[in-house]
């Protein structure tokens, strides 16, 4: 029996558990071109300098700033996008797979798609803007909108996976419970708050917490779409860290971004299970 | 229900918008490129495709490297997966809930962070640069996930069936092969299929691990292209790549909707 389960253990195993322990040792370690990638101890010295670096707390706040955002935008437009496919409608299977398709497609490709469609001067967006008379919006070269453009892109592609899993969710809510509240004397909207959302609770409380984490390691999506500028602007955490183990070739150093990030991911998740878990106890409290 | 249509429509645009622009501007001429609304003489051209497919090593080539590395993945990862799992779900019950709490909080691990690691094991085992190796990575990132969608659709199976099949003298392997995985088909497939999505599409990793340009993998392949100067018309032949890149992919949702369907929400709802 242990046979059988043995492989796949070893493989998560080797997988998530080597480079925990191997970052670990990095971060204590001075690994870069200049040591020709050997580790010599460093008395901690990647530590002190990350504290004191701020690109890497700008990278959080920014890794911070298009988790949340993000994520709280691709669960309420799901919840309306999950209660529209559970009506009837014409083509429900066709129109379901077709909403999946931005799901489907590499990160890359859409990345590209998407840095086309924001382009300047020849981006349809800012065609529109211009021909309207607007001037111009330079949405990807201008610090303020860039990192607002990457969350456009980010919705885009997240939405449809967190819709499927609360349209699972709310199938498995039976009609009947509807229909007697409904006899009750209750509104539509009282049976989503009193109903809906309380039945749909798990499958949020899930897909937040996926998409938290995934969010928080968003690398491709800002490697093609804007490359972390302008600016460093959309620049992430895992950007931050790839770029200091393959570009600067400082390993010790990528090692220590890449657990710091852990670190606060861990703290993040934290304080959002909390807040939900706040904001689920008043809601519960405003019914009884 | 009139008010339903319209709202799917909404839905239809948004998803699907940014793709057909892909395709529009895959076809346009330069000029029309550059003026998409207004009127220009010569509009469409097939000479993005052309720029494309003839390049060195020509498109159709990652598309390929991308499908054995998709395939290899799968099969590896469901050839594991599938004991596996198995054996989960015969242990006691809160054993098994411990097992799936743990690889529940795996699966959530943003992968992208075990780069730097990974590419320090592909040289040391001297295994970069090889299409099948990147298979290992992949299937190990997918075991938490195929583990627990499969773990459940063996406790859906009625529980006197493989008893009755071992009173009738099959071994444990005769049993799996013949009675139990023919039975939970449906969630092999499932999983099967969101794994090879997942390589499919995965882009870090192979990032780190290929570096020879007639091996990159497809999302490789397009990260370069934005990267490079080598298409020098704007954005033409970046659109007929994405286009040609996303064709395969349009086929599979199409195809496979249902088995995608099921494998997220059951990984969600298992979970």
């Amino acid at each position: 029996m242990t046979l059988l389960f043995l492989p796949a253990a070893i493989l998560i195993f080797s997988v998530f558990a080597i480079p925990i322990i191997r970052y670990t040792w990095l971060s204590f370690h001075a690994s870069s071109v200049l040591t020709r990638l050997e580790d010599i101890p460093n008395n901690g010295a990647n530590w002190f300098r990350i504290f004191g670096d701020d690109r890497f707390w700008q990278d959080a706040y920014q890794t911070i700033r298009f988790t949340s955002i993000s994520v709280t935008l691709e669960i309420f437009i799901a919840i309306l996008i999950a209660l529209l496919l559970d009506q009837k409608i014409n083509n429900r299977g066709l129109v379901r797979a077709l909403t999946l398709l931005p799901w489907a497609l590499p990160t890359t490709i859409m990345a590209l798609g998407w840095r086309w469609i924001f382009n300047t001067p020849y981006g349809p967006i800012e065609k529109i803007y211009s021909i309207l008379g607007l001037g111009s919006l330079n949405i990807l070269s201008n610090p303020d909108t860039a990192w607002l453009a990457t969350i456009i892109a980010d919705v885009w592609k997240t939405t449809p996976f967190i819709a499927l899993i609360l349209l699972a969710g709310l199938q498995t809510i039976p009609n009947e419970l509807y229909e007697a509240f409904i006899l009750e004397g209750g509104g539509k909207l009282n049976a989503f708050q009193q109903i809906t959302l309380p039945m749909l609770q798990p499958y949020l409380i899930i897909s937040l917490l996926f998409r938290t984490a995934q969010a928080f390691g968003v690398f491709d999506l800002i490697q093609v779409m804007t490359g972390g500028g302008p600016a460093s602007s959309t620049e992430s955490l895992g950007f931050y860290a790839y770029l200091n183990a393959l570009r600067f070739l400082d390993f010790g150093y990528s090692a220590t971004i890449i657990l710091l990030t852990f670190i606060i991911l861990i703290i993040f998740t934290l304080l959002v299970w909390l807040l939900t878990s706040r904001v689920n106890k008043l809601l519960k409290s405003e019914i009884l | 229900m009139k008010k339903n249509n319209l709202f799917v429509l909404i839905l239809l645009f948004w998803s699907l918008a940014p793709f057909f622009w892909q395709v529009y501007t895959s076809f346009s001429t330069t000029e029309s490129i550059i003026s998409p609304f207004s009127y220009v003489q010569n509009r469409w051209t097939l000479n993005n495709y052309i720029q494309v497919l003839t390049a060195n090593p020509p498109f159709w080539r990652y598309l390929f490297n991308s499908t054995i590395v998709g395939l290899s993945s799968t099969g590896l990862t469901l050839l594991i997966a599938t004991p596996a799992a198995y054996a989960i779900s015969k242990v006691r019950v809160n054993v098994e809930r411990i097992i799936r709490l743990f690889l529940l909080g795996v699966s959530l691990f943003p992968y992208v962070l075990l780069f730097l690691s990974l590419l320090e094991i592909a040289r040391v085992l001297g295994i970069g640069n090889n299409l099948f190796a990147l298979s290992i990575p992949y299937s190990a990132l997918s075991m938490p996930l195929a583990v627990l969608l499969l773990c459940s659709a063996f406790k859906d199976l009625p529980k006197d069936l493989e008893e009755a099949a071992r009173i009738e003298g099959l071994d444990l392997w005769q049993r799996l092969r013949w009675v139990l995985m023919p039975l939970i088909s449906p969630a092999i497939a499932s999983t099967g299929i969101i794994i090879f999505l997942f390589s499919w599409n995965e882009y870090p990793i192979a990032l780190t691990w290929l570096s020879k340009a007639e091996l990159i993998t497809l999302p490789v392949a397009i990260a370069r292209i934005a990267g490079s100067s080598l298409y020098s018309v704007p954005y033409g032949a970046y659109a007929s790549a994405t286009v040609l890149g996303s064709i395969p992919l349009i086929f599979i949702v199409l195809f496979f909707q249902r088995q995608i369907i099921s494998g997220i929400t059951q990984g969600a709802v298992k979970g």
